[in-house]
């Protein structure tokens, strides 16, 4: 399919489950209807591709070290709480 | 005479639940092997909600005191960080309606359909092609933390459960008191919200 037959209903109704193809959620007549789309429109198959790796470059995000002093003001918090069961 | 009452709970095998246990029976020297466990994950799941260091401590530290209060009322019912990544999230939406930024907006999946995209349709980009250890640096991965920073907080709350803590949709939707159609809906805008970011990123790089 070029750009100008381009199905927009078609492809407006499968833009909105991509999200869940990615993630394995849909039943399979559902994918298999998403893989036969994606291989003959390319603006989808662009989509869904730089959704993929939109989700990939998400999952890399680095995590933050907790600031050195943060673990002793928390265990100082802790140890300030009451620890009787009817207290809590 | 009443019929027995039928129980359809499944057992949950969770590997907290020995020390929640050994906690909630009295050994309360214990907790702290709890936060240890956790510290790290909540104060990065809690620094992406508050995007404040020190906003992200004080949830932190409310969110093990609320745990240590109401631990005694966990039911086993569920994975003990389900739990208590509920009482994060609670705990940060409460601290963000205090905070003075609270910028909330629908996200319209119209405004992310590709017909609307200034780059070529026709074409993957090499951004979404190459392999990606060639691709990540420390100034995308700091423009990717910045565009999840911007994203709205209903959306922001699912996507950070979903892609970065791992939980499932059933998982997010317990922890949220979502329906799991919701956590559908709002992911899939917030990730194409995302993908909008990095493609301006890229574009004028």
């Amino acid at each position: 399919m070029n750009k100008d037959e381009h199905d927009h209903k078609h492809c407006l109704e499968l833009f909105e489950k991509l999200s869940e193809y990615l993630d394995n959620e849909l039943d399979e007549v559902t994918c298999q209807g998403i893989e036969k789309h994606v291989k003959e429109c390319v603006p989808c198959f662009v989509c869904l591709q730089t959704l993929k790796r939109t989700i990939d470059l998400c999952k890399q995000t680095e995590n933050r070290s907790v600031p050195k002093d943060f673990s002793e003001k928390l265990k100082e918090a802790i140890q300030n709480m009451p620890k009787s069961p009817s207290a809590r | 005479m009443t019929a027995p009452k039928r129980t359809n709970r499944k057992q949950i095998k969770d590997k907290d639940f020995e020390l929640v246990r050994a906690i909630n029976s009295g050994q309360f020297d214990r907790f702290p092997d709890l936060v240890k466990r956790y510290e790290q994950k909540l104060y990065n799941f809690s620094f992406r909600m508050c995007r404040d260091a020190a906003d992200a401590e004080d949830t932190v530290q409310e969110t093990f005191l609320n745990v240590f209060r109401y631990l005694k009322d966990f039911r086993y019912e569920t994975k003990f960080k389900n739990w208590l990544y509920r009482v994060a999230a609670s705990t940060c939406i409460k601290k963000r309606r205090k905070s003075k930024f609270a910028p909330q907006r629908e996200l319209s999946l119209d405004e992310f359909y590709p017909q609307n995209e200034a780059e070529d349709p026709q074409q993957v980009p090499e951004w979404a092609q190459m392999p990606l250890d060639k691709l990540l640096s420390n100034e995308l991965l700091d423009k990717i933390n910045e565009a999840i920073f911007t994203l709205p907080e209903k959306y922001r709350l699912v996507i950070v459960l979903r892609d970065i803590e791992g939980f499932s949709t059933a998982e997010t939707a317990q922890i949220l008191n979502l329906s799991d159609a919701n956590v559908k809906v709002r992911l899939h805008r917030a990730r194409l919200y995302l993908r909008d970011r990095l493609k301006g990123y890229f574009e004028n790089e």
